[in-house]
């Protein structure tokens, strides 16, 4: 490489400029809006500063979507790495190469779809008249009616079902392809042992491919604080306030319910401390 | 075959059944009339109808948001493969004390919720008579574009072997002309999954586009949700073909992500 050249900051310079830009400029906007007692009906305002977060800590329906948001996390997180490697197993032990390769074309599907179009499929699926999904439980009980997206003890198990369908599938495969590139040794040596099959994963393969698998339960938990679009498509937050996430309670107290958009906005900033401060420390330890 | 193979097997289909079945429902449902669809047990044989897809392509709102779509996400990737690939290049082969740095800052971004980024730009776009047009769009846009196209070229440009760039700087190439005529065409396969990968978020991306438009600048999934808000008296089959149509055009980029998917863990393993 040539040491003196103009190339690193022509190329550097102007990108993370419009990036720096592009995200400050909200970032500080939405601050300074959460401060104010802004509102969709009317351009008046003036300043308010820490009030709109004082009330939020005494909003009953705030601590609910902060308690349905760490389950959202908990339950997505853990359920699709649970499937990820739990597929991903099976098709190292079991399935030949080409199968494989068919496999990993299909879980890859699910995880591409448009989160409303994926939503909206299991809307149908999970009707409980017509669905495809709910038809073996009509069938096997005669016809008795169930509708987990309208029980508020189902509904956020039903909406995380579809997010774990797209992401749950897709982790398999990469899962599958790690287990692909360790070397072959260990687990020659495991099986001469006569260590059994599950034995091999739990304590030789699985430990070896702890640092990927962290960083894919890292990019996991990122993924998951982006549930809007399943939950606003598949139940909007209800039955009553069962599903309703900070994201969803956000956007109904700034554009549906009641316009104060200063309101949502405080939320939105104190989202944004937690997961910056949250995912900076993880990828800080992630990293080291 | 032992018994624990057998359930192994049968899981793994059962899961892959799973994987593809409820779109493949989907879509035979978009090709049904509402009588076949709303039957108490799900029907396979039924007299096929296109009417469903032929008023979704006839309706305005969807060829508008369809065109929004591709306008907002086409320049939002264009913007990102011009201003990112450069910069994932600089970071990948012109390395400095600030380059850890820079690919934490192009991740953080990721960390920031929607909303926070949505509430704010809302205000800001209405202010300066932006709000509901596609420059609004595209320029919000391309902040998620050109930081995953970084992020994901910057692996993609260092597993180009050094020494083909050596040789080139030898023969005299300068350093841009070695990231024109080597580096970009060496990459060009894993940078096109990057460049995939992104088109794919923009077009699947909904609260921000939701925040941002309110009649003209609606992209597709804008459209189709707005389509079920007029409750189940909106025939089945139509609300089907809509989600059939918006999820084409992900899908059409199966192969080159999962080639994409293959290359980097080959480039792992060696």
């Amino acid at each position: 490489m040539p040491r003196r050249s103009s190339l690193p900051v022509t190329f550097v310079v102007p990108t993370l400029v419009i990036l720096l830009i592009l995200s400050m400029v909200p970032t500080l906007y939405a601050i300074i809006i959460a401060l104010q007692n802004r509102e969709l009906s009317s351009t008046a305002y003036s300043w308010v500063w820490f009030s709109n977060f004082f009330d939020l800590f005494s909003d009953r329906r705030f601590l609910n979507a902060v308690w349905v948001s760490v389950k959202w996390e908990v339950v997505t997180v853990v359920a699709t790495m649970v499937v990820a490697i739990g597929l991903g197993v099976l098709m190292f032990e079991v399935a030949s190469q080409r199968l494989r390769n068919v496999y990993c074309l299909l879980f890859i599907i699910p995880v591409l779809l448009p989160r409303v179009s994926a939503a909206f499929v299991w809307k149908f699926a999970y009707h409980p008249l017509y669905g495809i999904a709910t038809y073996p439980y009509r069938l096997l009980t005669g016809g008795l009616i169930f509708d987990p997206l309208s029980k508020p003890s189902t509904a956020l198990f039903a909406v995380a079902s579809v997010d774990v369908w797209q992401w749950g599938l897709f982790f398999a495969v990469i899962v599958l392809k790690l287990l692909e590139t360790l070397p072959p040794q260990p687990i020659e040596a495991a099986r001469l042992d006569h260590a059994k099959r599950w034995q091999i994963h739990a304590y030789v393969t699985l430990p070896m491919l702890k640092a990927p698998l962290v960083s894919l339960m890292f990019v996991k938990m990122i993924e998951s604080l982006r549930s809007f679009d399943l939950i606003y498509v598949m139940t909007r937050g209800g039955p009553g306030v069962a599903t309703e996430t900070l994201d969803m309670y956000a956007f109904s107290q700034g554009f549906i319910e009641s316009g104060k958009v200063s309101y949502a906005s405080a939320m939105a900033v104190l989202m944004m401390i937690a997961t910056v401060i949250t995912f900076t420390m993880l990828w800080k330890r992630v990293q080291a | 075959m032992k018994p624990g193979r057998i359930i192994a097997k049968a899981v793994l289909a059962f899961a892959g059944f799973l994987a593809v079945f409820p779109l493949l429902w989907t879509a035979l449902n978009s090709l049904k009339n509402s009588v076949d669809i709303i039957t108490r047990v799900p029907r396979l044989v039924f007299t096929p109808t296109l009417a469903n897809i032929s008023y979704i392509l006839g309706r305005d709102s969807v060829i508008t948001g369809l065109y929004n779509s591709v306008v907002a996400c086409g320049s939002a990737v264009l913007i990102g493969v011009v201003l990112g690939l450069p910069a994932a290049y600089a970071v990948a082969r012109y390395p400095n004390r600030w380059a850890g740095d820079i690919q934490f800052f192009v991740l953080s971004l990721r960390f920031l919720p929607p909303v926070a980024v949505a509430i704010p730009l809302m205000v800001i776009w209405l202010q300066i008579g932006l709000y509901d047009t596609l420059p609004a769009l595209i320029v919000t846009y391309s902040l998620l574009t050109i930081s995953v196209i970084m992020w994901l070229a910057i692996p993609a440009f260092q597993g180009v072997p050094k020494e083909v760039e050596e040789a080139a700087f030898v023969d005299g190439y300068g350093a841009y002309s070695v990231f024109w005529r080597i580096a970009l065409p060496v990459a060009a396969r894993s940078l096109i999954g990057a460049v995939a990968f992104s088109f794919v978020l923009v077009w699947n991306e909904f609260l921000i586009a939701l925040m941002l438009s309110s009649s003209n600048a609606k992209t597709l999934p804008i459209v189709a949700s707005e389509l079920s808000q007029q409750g189940m008296n909106v025939p089945w089959g139509i609300l089907n073909a809509s989600v059939v149509l918006l999820s084409l055009p992900p899908l059409l980029f199966l192969g080159v992500l999962s080639g994409f998917l293959n290359s980097v863990f080959r480039q792992k393993k060696n």
